[in-house]
């Protein structure tokens, strides 16, 4: 038993953009999925929760010149400078209601433990927290479709994506009664993968070369030379994280043909980008 | 209340006899004062340890009385009714369907409480409303499959010998939080003797901490 | 003894000490942070915890759109939590859209009608079923007592299906021919059919196979046609080095997907392609095994082209320059399958018939007409088998007179221009017209025309609004009903749904509502009727595919490429039907053009609060709609400004979206917004478009045309 312990998962996915159409099955499985509730207006986004978020990029050219691209954006579970676990976010939180699981590299919360202090949302450089402002409220006899797997949250607590944990669990209690070590890659898989029509997320074990994530992402091990805090960095050229140089070390990366969107995962300043962008996503030890 | 006076007779006794070697005004007023402090803590002391407790939780009884070492005699071990489903999760306190395997309108015994479970339940197809007394807050997770199946623990380890039971005993009920008196324990100083004393957080991390090395993550536990 | 301050100090210090020491304070430490952590200072949450139980999953079928996607229903302890798409469905396999997975959201809708209701002054009252079918019969009695059945019309979403069967049949043994349904791509696939090649045939496009897909506004990602098959179809497009070219005004997510974004003028969809026709014509790139197959004078088809629409010309109607005209006939005429998509947006929105037969004339131009990975043209479905209806004199007379419109905006035209009742009885089922077509108010005025219109809805809607008398319709998962895929896709499917929970309302399927309705009608009627329930009529009249039905959940009815050459009737279009030009007032300087969003419907149901929490902020905004507007239109507008537009139907306060992906000159507002129905999550939001165009009817088809309508737009 302790020698599987040892073996420590760490999930993750990426997101084709090219194949994503912006439809909006994510949101709404991951809604469904997680007990999320809505209210009458949700038109200021600052305060409508949605751990599944999609937002919709441009090039900034002009007519007829625009091309625009759509970026699901669920929790990034970054793994912090150089992957040890010190995500933004668990690193504030003073209740220690959130911390990352380093058997799955997710990093998780006790919604009940949250006291509204928000630091965390401060901290998260992708807006992927969202502050319960009120309580939830469902018209009469909605409350019948919620899901046990997932505690409804209170107000005054902050919550946010949990790539489906519950899902995992699950998967593993299944695994237990069939006396098996592990789950398949197919048992956990989250809400908005199984939900996206496009086929655009793929999801699984950043740590099993069999996961077809792995075989898109071509994680490397080994810290990138030119900063140290980068762990994971992509090996395909296509694919990108979101503020990568910060070394947040996130576990969603994307996909992407176009050059502008992939120079669009993070800021970079004039001339910045011409400088890296053939290398990007590989590490001079790679190059030999 | 005997007892107490009995305490605050002892304590008076002894107060005077120190009053005889000492400023007589003074010494008083600090005797006067000590049995005063003394009762007083005694007094709370007593109300916090044996009154509070009846003021906190409030009893409830079960629907009927159920008795486990009758029903493990005839119908076997714990998961002959409280058992794993095929995708692994765990049904709990079984459902009126379960019982139906060997109850129906005909009474299988003579207890007043298989009567009521006739009359009120199998016969209206109405569930029991079971109090449970190890329920959890709605943002626990647990996995028995997890802990027995996985782990190799028996049901005694966190429920004690619940099976050689053979009366229900009332659901005491927490009036602050609404969770049931075995979660923190009976035992109000929350000392325990056994692993199913208590189930707090502490006592999952506790033994996670032991056997694991780690209490996990959130999640592990949390939902 | 005297209690002094020491001894009282004493005292309090000891009640102190004693309480510190006791478990009190420890306990309540913990059961205050126990209280302040879970649920009991949020008393619904005790009360309403989701409770555990066995999770089941139970298959079934969306009826929500025409694509009629296979559907997983998780159940826990046997209360619905979820829905998902289905894996292994022919339709679907596995994905499903978000209105799909909102499905839950319908079934306990504030706006759910919960009991028969009859309209009492400005509000309904509750009435019984017994009640409600008898007043519907006495009514209907009348019309028939005094020998004009044909007064009697219906309204529905779709002409297949066995409800639909039924609908048709109590109109057929009744004695009327005004059976009506709302615009759908399935009715435009088969108008089309019909011109082109024939009555009784309808098109398919076999998107997954073919590799240049030349969309005339089709919104393929847009949720046109069967949504799901489509996206699916669409993500594949890259490892099959499939091309897709988007004619669109705007930079809709479909043209952002696609190779090739041409942005023509909206409304000149057909003259482009026409001028694609005259390029492939022009050049040879045409199959000449195809071109054997027209009828009706190629010749004189050809000449009109190079008259009417050469390069030169095309190109100033369309504002698309001739070398990218001629560059995408080419590409399209030399691919090896190509596919060309008509069917604006969703696919039922305003069309003309001359559009949707100039963009398929393409596709019998290139002969990929019936191959694999081109244009499927077969027969309509057919799998129900109702028996003929038996007709009484009066049914005779009634039914041998004439429709009283082509299409539903003609039939309500009609009503609104006669002085005497044309229509007396209306029965709507499955449609929402009142919101969703044309200048509502037109609309609303002609069914308060109608003495007495009967409304089969589940919910409240702005047509149930206009109901004397409303009998509540199951949702999706409550009810047994047959739905076919009727959206243009290769593969003809029809799926069962099943009822997944008990029914939360007093409510029935709408299929024995029907059957109620018939049986309380004279026996000539009645006895057309010879079902005892729904269900039975279901299992009767699809019994040839009944076991595959209720065993799979679906049943295949054809997938094969049909075979045999098609007849092209090319006569219509070498006549040159005038292109139906928007409405227009003098100092409307822009025009106008409906939105589809694939986040909103604007079909029967409105979108669900899941939905409509998905729509951006930069389409609805607080309760305001932001329409998207190209900076180089007018200057002066702010981007998030207020502003007023204003269209010959009306004006109305907007928020401006300035955006590079919309053609100058033109202004798009999203449909599917500003329901009035009671439901807070949805209604009340934004301006319904339909408000603000009018239809233009196209002459010869009675089709609503009005692809926009000219208007203005100014600061507010």
């Amino acid at each position: 038993m302790k020698q599987e312990d040892k073996k420590a998962h760490k999930f993750g996915m990426v997101v084709d953009l090219d194949k994503c159409t912006g439809c909006g099955s994510c949101m709404v499985s991951c809604m469904a999925e997680n007990n999320v509730p809505f209210k009458e207006d949700e038109t200021d986004k600052k305060k409508s929760i949605t751990w599944m978020r999609v937002y919709k990029l441009t090039n900034g050219k002009s007519f007829p010149e625009t091309e625009i691209i759509y970026m699901p954006r669920p929790c990034q579970h970054c793994g912090g400078k150089g992957d040890h676990g010190h995500s933004p976010c668990v690193s504030v939180c003073p209740a220690t209601a959130t911390d990352y699981g380093h058997d799955t590299g997710i990093v998780s919360q006790i919604y009940t433990r949250c006291f509204g202090c928000r630091y965390c949302m401060g901290a998260c450089p992708y807006h992927a927290r969202y502050f319960n402002w009120w309580d939830p409220e469902w018209p009469e006899g909605m409350e019948n479709y919620l899901s046990p797997n997932v505690s409804p949250r209170m107000r005054g607590v902050v919550e946010k994506c949990s790539f489906c944990y519950h899902r995992y669990q699950l998967a593993r209690e299944k695994a237990y009664v069939e006396e098996r070590d592990d789950i398949e890659e197919n048992e956990y898989q989250t809400a908005c993968t199984t939900a996206c029509p496009a086929g655009a997320i793929v999801f699984g074990d950043l740590n099993n070369p069999e996961h077809e994530v792995t075989q898109i992402v071509k994680p490397d091990p080994h810290p990138d030379p030119r900063n140290h805090d980068v762990v994971g960095k992509s090996r395909n050229p296509k694919v990108f994280r979101l503020l990568e140089r910060l070394g947040t070390n996130t576990k969603v990366y994307y996909l992407s043909e176009k050059e502008w969107v992939r120079k669009a995962g993070d800021n970079y300043r004039d001339g910045e980008w011409d400088k890296i962008k053939n290398h990007h996503g590989t590490t001079e030890s790679t190059h030999g | 209340m005997s007892e107490i006076e009995n305490k605050s007779e002892t304590g008076s006794t002894e107060s005077a006899g120190e009053c005889v070697s000492g400023d007589t005004k003074d010494d008083k007023g600090l005797g006067l004062g000590v049995i005063f402090f003394l009762v007083a803590f005694v007094a709370c002391f007593l109300a916090g340890t044996l009154l509070f407790p009846k003021l906190l939780y409030s009893k409830k009884e079960q629907p009927f009385n159920f008795d486990h070492a009758l029903h493990t005699s005839e119908a076997g071990d714990c998961e002959s009714c409280h058992s794993y489903r095929e995708d692994g999760t765990y049904n709990g306190i079984p459902k009126l369907a379960t019982c139906l395997d060997c109850h129906s309108e005909e009474p299988l015994g003579e207890t007043e409480a298989e009567a009521i479970f006739v009359e009120e339940y199998v016969v209206k197809e109405k569930e029991v409303p079971w109090l449970v007394y190890s329920r959890q807050p709605d943002c626990v997770f647990f996995s028995h499959a997890a802990h027995t199946i996985k782990a190799g623990n028996d049901c005694k380890t966190c429920h004690g010998p619940i099976g050689e039971s053979t009366v229900t005993k009332p659901y005491e009920e927490n009036r602050l939080t609404g969770y049931s008196r075995d979660i923190w324990g009976k035992n109000i100083f929350g000392i325990k003797k056994h692993s199913w004393d208590r189930m707090k957080m502490d006592d999952c991390a506790e033994c996670h901490k032991k056997e694991t090395g780690e209490q996990g993550a959130c999640f592990q536990c949390h939902k | 003894m005297k209690v002094d301050r020491r001894s009282f100090l004493g005292l309090g210090i000891g009640a102190v000490a004693g309480i510190a020491v006791s478990p009190v304070g420890l306990k309540l430490t913990d059961d205050s942070s126990i209280l302040s952590q879970t649920t009991k200072l949020w008393p619904w949450a005790l009360d309403h915890p989701p409770f555990d139980g066995e999770i089941t999953y139970e298959s079934s079928v969306c009826s929500l759109c025409p694509g009629s996607c296979g559907i997983s229903v998780r159940k826990i302890d046997n209360r619905p939590v979820k829905i998902e798409g289905l894996a292994g469905h022919p339709v679907n396999d596995g994905g499903a859209c978000l209105h799909g997975m909102s499905g839950l959201q319908y079934l306990y809708d504030p706006a759910r009608i919960k009991t028969p209701l009859k309209k009492k002054g400005d509000s309904f009252e509750e009435i019984s079923w017994e009640d409600a079918i008898s007043q519907i019969s006495g009514k209907l009695a009348d019309i028939r007592k005094n020998g004009t059945p044909e007064k009697l019309a219906c309204i529905t979403n779709k002409e297949q299906g066995s409800v639909s069967g039924l609908l048709q049949r109590l109109l057929g043994a009744f004695g009327s021919s005004n059976f009506y349904t709302m615009p759908s791509l399935e009715s435009y696939l088969e108008i089309t059919a019909a011109q082109l090649h024939g009555k009784g045939k309808t098109i398919a496009f076999d998107l997954e196979n073919s590799d240049f897909v030349l969309s005339f506004g089709a919104g393929l990602l847009e949720g046109w046609g069967s949504p799901v098959a489509c996206f699916k179809a669409n993500a594949t497009r890259k490892q099959r080095h499939a091309k897709l070219y988007q004619v669109e005004p705007r930079l809709s997510n479909t043209a952002a997907g696609a190779d090739q974004w041409i942005p023509a003028k909206p409304g000149t969809e057909a003259d482009l392609a026409l001028g694609m026709c005259a390029v492939i014509l022009k050049k040879n790139l045409f199959d000449s095994n195809a071109t054997a197959n027209f009828k009706g004078g190629l010749n004189k088809f050809a000449a009109m082209l190079q008259k009417e629409y050469s390069l030169e010309k095309t190109a100033q109607l369309t504002g698309i320059k001739e070398a990218d005209i001629e560059k995408c006939a080419e590409g399209f005429a030399k691919a090896k399958m190509p596919v060309a998509v008509f069917g604006k947006g969703r696919g039922d929105g305003a069309q003309s018939l001359k559009e949707m037969t100039a963009v398929h004339t393409l596709n019998c131009l290139v002969g990929n007409i019936n191959k694999k990975g081109g244009v499927f043209v077969q027969n309509k479905t057919q799998y129900l088998e109702f028996s003929d209806v038996t007709m009484d004199n009066i049914a005779q007379s009634g039914s041998a007179k004439a429709k009283i419109g082509l299409s539903v905006d003609q039939m309500l035209d009609t009503v609104n221009a006669s002085a005497k009742p044309v229509i007396e009885a209306l029965i709507v089922h499955n449609a929402n017209p009142c919101y969703s077509l044309r200048n509502t108010k037109r609309v609303k005025q002609a069914i308060s025309k109608i003495p007495f219109v009967v409304s089969l809805s589940s919910f409240l809607d702005e047509t149930a609004m206009q109901a004397d008398i409303i009998l509540p319709s199951h949702t999706f998962v409550e009810g047994l009903e047959d739905v076919p895929n009727l959206a243009g896709l290769t593969k003809k499917v029809v799926g069962l749904t099943k009822p997944v929970v008990t029914p939360v309302f007093d409510t029935k399927n709408a299929g024995d509502s029907i059957l109620m309705i018939a049986k309380a009608l004279d026996e000539s009627v009645a006895g057309n009727f010879e079902w005892d329930s729904y269900e039975e009529c279901l299992e009767s009249v699809t019994a040839g595919i009944w076991d595959s039905l209720s065993e799979d959940g679906y049943a295949i009815l054809s997938e094969d490429v049909p075979s045999g050459a098609q007849m092209v009737n090319i006569g219509f279009l070498a006549d040159n039907p005038p292109t139906v030009v928007a409405q227009a007032q003098d100092g409307f300087d822009f025009t106008l053009i409906p939105i589809d969003n694939m986040r909103l419907v604007s079909g029967a149901v409105a979108a669900s609060p899941f939905a409509v929490k998905t729509v951006s902020d930069t389409v609805l905004k607080g309760n305001d709609i932001v329409v998207e507007i190209n900076p180089m239109t007018v200057r002066g507008l702010k981007d998030k400004g207020k502003a007023t537009l204003t269209t010959p139907m009306g004006a109305v306060k907007v928020l401006v979206n300035l955006n590079e992906g919309i053609r100058p000159g033109v202004i798009g507002m999203v449909e599917g917004l500003g329901h009035t129905f009671d439901n807070k999550y949805v209604s009340n939001k934004g301006v319904n478009i339909n408000d603000l165009i009018g239809p233009v009817l196209e002459s010869g088809t009675g089709l609503d045309a009005a692809f926009g309508i000219k208007a203005k737009i100014s600061k507010a």
